[in-house]
């Protein structure tokens, strides 16, 4: 997998265009901006909602995540709830204390269903 | 859709504008040595909501040294730290510093990122020099009158030794209203900084999370219910969700001990206090055994809500509630406006009174049974517009506080530097003005009172050689006078020398050599442009571009200046201004078939002339005798070329008008025709600056009237028989 370069604050505004999903046969993998802000919100919602249905296995990557907030993984705990309800297999790529540690001040680590 | 934050950016600056205008004040209060805790109090909570606001703004650098501030001001709040001169010095400039990177920020321009790292450096460096030397650390109870959190350790430790070790546990109830990110406010930041304060314990409510496909990114669906432990006050929590206020529902209540410890209450924490009591019996008692661990927390908090006593608990808990709106409730009381929404509402009143006057002369003309009532309807109507253009114009209405606050901090810091004593004294601080004079009277008043400063209190030495007390005072006082707002800016220094400000005249060719002043008229050349009598000029004051340029801005507000002043004593300069500079009142006068307005406040007189009192002067014209002084008669048809109905002195009206330093002219008219309030209209904005003329207005019949400028006319007169 590429390396992202260093994240800057536009970071969220350019990651708009491009969400790294692959093609529809195979599993489909989102990578999280640098940024998962309020401001880009409705755009994650967009990405987000096109893997809502995906009968296969998605993989959110959060590997050049540097910083979210409640907006942000209010989007993403309603979609891994939804999946979840539904019987969908969602997987996490990477680790990161940034969302480890805002789920678990937000009390989401168990609805975000992320790894210990 | 994306919200773009930038949005409330403006809000965020005022308010943090504002702010800090606050946390200058309380510092300036504060009291080295024995500083009022609800002064550092407020003082640590700007510096708090600046930081937490920069945070979601995404300005990291004024986030940054906010927080090194804000660690600062934690250890003078908790009493580790004590109040030194050296540290308010640096507080007062860390003012400075965040007021300059808002600044920076707001007009998009790089951050002075030296002078932000120097003092960050300095905030630092204090905190750790004071983690150095334990013995400057307070003892723990001298903390107790507004640190619950810590002294309720210390109390509780007394009575029942068993819950004190338990500490407290805080419930709150977190429900965000939908619009709460829209605002700015993120609660992942509230919940880092709760868990900055104890051990929190954060369980969210997604119930009102709709599906994915419905749910609105801008939303907040999601509520919490915390439990937060630690010795922490329940302000402390509030603070927290300061800037969330209005914008959430929020109940703090303090369970301690935890239900479960009522169900089965250990003995041994019964009978040290109750040795009679018996657990099963008197739930309440065993309640009441934490409570002193709340002793200075708000009513609310005190009750130990929890399950056995319900009574109790349910005002604890609707006080809570209550308490969120009342903040937002107040807020609403006022409402931004911009000043150019309110110049538009001004203007429309404005050309409504035309209209209204036009009407009124309209009316008077008519004749028949209808007209009657139709004059009565236009009375009404003119007093209804009367109110609406007052009440348009308390609108513009600002307390002088908002320049007087300036005032303490620049008092503070040039007597640090010229190394003398002063007090400062501010009275009628509530007196309202126009902001448009508000604006500008800062500047002349900010000269005024350097001067004093610089000048006229004299060195503690010289001071107490002379039996003065060694602290100077500079006393600034406003007040209603007729209509006008007079600002005084008095001292108790020395006084203005007479004799210095003569012999510099002299030098400087000012005043001829033989020529006889009295002291008005000394005091006067103090107003000529160029001139100072400051003995080395320092960077304060005593360049010689002072008071000419005073003067001449509170001549632009329509206003006057006035200097007294007695030897050793000390002096006094009355400044005269009009209310608004919307509106003036005005005599209006016929020359001819022209009307022109004479403001009132240059009006000393009308009078009829006697060819008596009337004498030719060669080469100056007409002057005429008023009360042992000749003045000179000026002609208002021959300034305005204009044809009037007489030419002959004894047919017309002179009025007595007053101009700059008690210069007065006799403005020969034809007649007067009445006094009125008139809305000044710019003529430099409509047509072009023209000398002795200050703007026009629109009369009832809708012809333009000049407005004489008295001070300028009299000017442009000299300077003609003077060629």
């Amino acid at each position: 997998m590429k390396k992202r370069k260093k994240a800057s604050p536009s970071a969220s505004r350019r990651a708009r265009g491009g969400p790294v999903s692959g093609p529809s046969k195979e599993p489909s993998t989102l990578r999280l901006p640098a940024e998962c802000t309020v401001s880009g919100a409705a755009a994650l919602k967009e990405q987000l909602a096109g893997l809502i249905d995906d009968p296969l296995s998605v993989t959110l990557d959060i590997t050049s995540l540097q910083r979210i907030d409640t907006a942000a993984l209010q989007v993403i705990t309603a979609f891994v709830r939804e999946r979840a309800g539904q019987g969908r297999p969602l997987e996490w790529h990477g680790s990161q204390p940034v969302l480890t540690t805002a789920a678990q001040l937000l009390g989401l680590t168990s609805l975000l269903k992320l790894p210990a | 859709m994306t919200i773009d934050l930038t949005q409330f950016h403006d809000a965020f600056f005022e308010e943090s504008f504002e702010a800090l205008d606050s946390m200058e004040a309380a510092l300036l209060k504060l009291d080295i040595g024995a500083p009022d805790k609800e002064l550092i109090n407020t003082i640590f909570r700007v510096a708090h909501s600046i930081k937490g606001g920069s945070a979601t703004f995404g300005f990291s650098d004024i986030a940054s040294f906010t927080h090194s501030l804000e660690t600062l001001l934690d250890e003078l709040r908790s009493g580790a730290m004590q109040v030194t001169l050296a540290m308010s010095d640096l507080l007062l400039k860390s003012v400075d510093v965040m007021r300059a990177m808002l600044r920076a920020v707001q007009q998009k321009q790089p951050i002075d990122a030296q002078r932000v790292s120097d003092l960050q450096f300095d905030l630092e460096l204090m905190i750790v020099q004071k983690n150095a030397t334990p013995t400057t650390v307070a003892p723990p109870a001298a903390e107790e009158p507004t640190q619950p959190a810590t002294a309720s350790a210390a109390a509780t430790s007394e009575p029942a030794t068993e819950p004190a070790q338990e500490p407290p546990r805080w419930e709150i109830s977190f429900r965000p209203y939908p619009e709460l990110f829209a605002r700015g406010n993120d609660p992942l930041r509230m919940m880092r900084e709760l868990a900055e304060l104890g051990q929190l314990d954060s369980t969210v409510d997604v119930g009102g999370l709709p599906p994915f496909a419905e749910l609105n990114p801008q939303t907040c669906h999601l509520a919490w219910n915390l439990v937060l432990s630690g010795h922490v006050s329940e302000a402390s929590i509030r603070q927290v969700f300061e800037w969330a206020e209005g914008d959430c529902e929020l109940r703090i209540r303090l369970t301690n001990p935890p239900p479960t410890a009522l169900v089965t209450p250990e003995p041994k924490a019964v009978t040290a206090t109750e040795p009679e009591a018996t657990a099963a019996t008197e739930p309440a008692q065993v309640a009441a055994i934490p409570t002193p661990t709340a002793p200075a927390a708000p009513p609310a908090a005190v009750v130990p809500a929890s399950a056995p006593v319900p009574v109790a608990a349910v005002p604890a808990a609707s006080a809570a509630k209550a308490d969120a709106p009342i903040p937002a409730a107040a807020d609403s009381g006022s409402i931004r406006v911009s000043v150019e929404k309110i110049d538009e509402l001004m203007n429309t009143v404005g050309e409504l009174v035309i209209t209204q006057a036009m009407l009124s002369q309209l009316g008077s003309k008519l004749e028949g049974p209808t007209a009657e009532k139709l004059r009565a309807g236009l009375a009404q109507l003119e007093r209804n517009m009367r109110e609406l253009q007052e009440s348009v114009m308390r609108v513009r209405m600002l307390p002088i506080n908002v320049v007087f606050s300036r005032f303490p901090r620049m008092v503070r810091d040039l007597a640090q530097r010229l190394g003398k004593q002063i007090e400062l004294k501010l009275t009628g601080e509530q007196t309202e003005l126009d902001k448009t004079v508000l604006e500008k009277i800062g500047d002349p008043l900010v000269h005024l009172v350097r001067n004093s400063i610089d000048h006229g209190i004299e060195a503690p030495q010289v001071r107490t050689a002379a039996g003065k007390p060694a602290a100077g005072t500079v006393h600034l006082d406003a007040c209603h006078r007729g209509g006008n707002i007079a600002v005084e800016v008095s001292d108790d220094g020395g006084g203005l020398d007479k004799n210095r400000i003569l012999a510099k005249a002299r030098e400087r060719g000012l005043v001829n050599p033989n020529d006889v002043l009295t002291d008005e008229q000394i005091y006067e050349l103090i107003f000529l442009p160029g001139f100072s009598t400051a003995e080395k000029t320092t960077d304060l004051s005593g360049r010689g571009v002072g008071m000419d340029v005073v003067r001449r801005n509170i001549k632009e507000l329509g206003g006057k200046i006035e200097l007294r002043s007695e030897a050793g004593k000390g002096s006094k300069t009355i400044i005269t201004l009009p209310l608004t500079l919307a509106i003036v009142d005005g005599q209006s006068v016929a020359v001819g078939s022209e009307t022109y307005i004479v403001p009132l406040i240059s009006i000393v007189e009308s009078m009829q002339l006697k060819s008596a009192n009337v004498s030719r002067l060669s080469g100056r014209g007409e002057v005429f005798s008023f009360r042992g002084y000749y003045l000179p008669i000026v002609r208002l048809y021959e300034v305005f070329g204009v044809q009037p109905r007489t030419k002959v002195l004894e047919e017309g009206l002179v009025v007595v008008a007053e101009g700059e330093g008690h210069q007065r002219v006799g403005l020969f008219v034809d007649d007067l025709l009445g006094q009125q309030q008139v809305v000044i209209k710019s003529l430099e904005a409509n047509y072009g600056h023209v000398e002795g003329v200050s703007g026009a207005t629109i009369l009832g019949d809708g012809s333009v009237a000049l407005i004489l400028d008295v001070p300028g006319m009299i000017r442009t007169l000299s300077v003609r028989s003077a060629a």
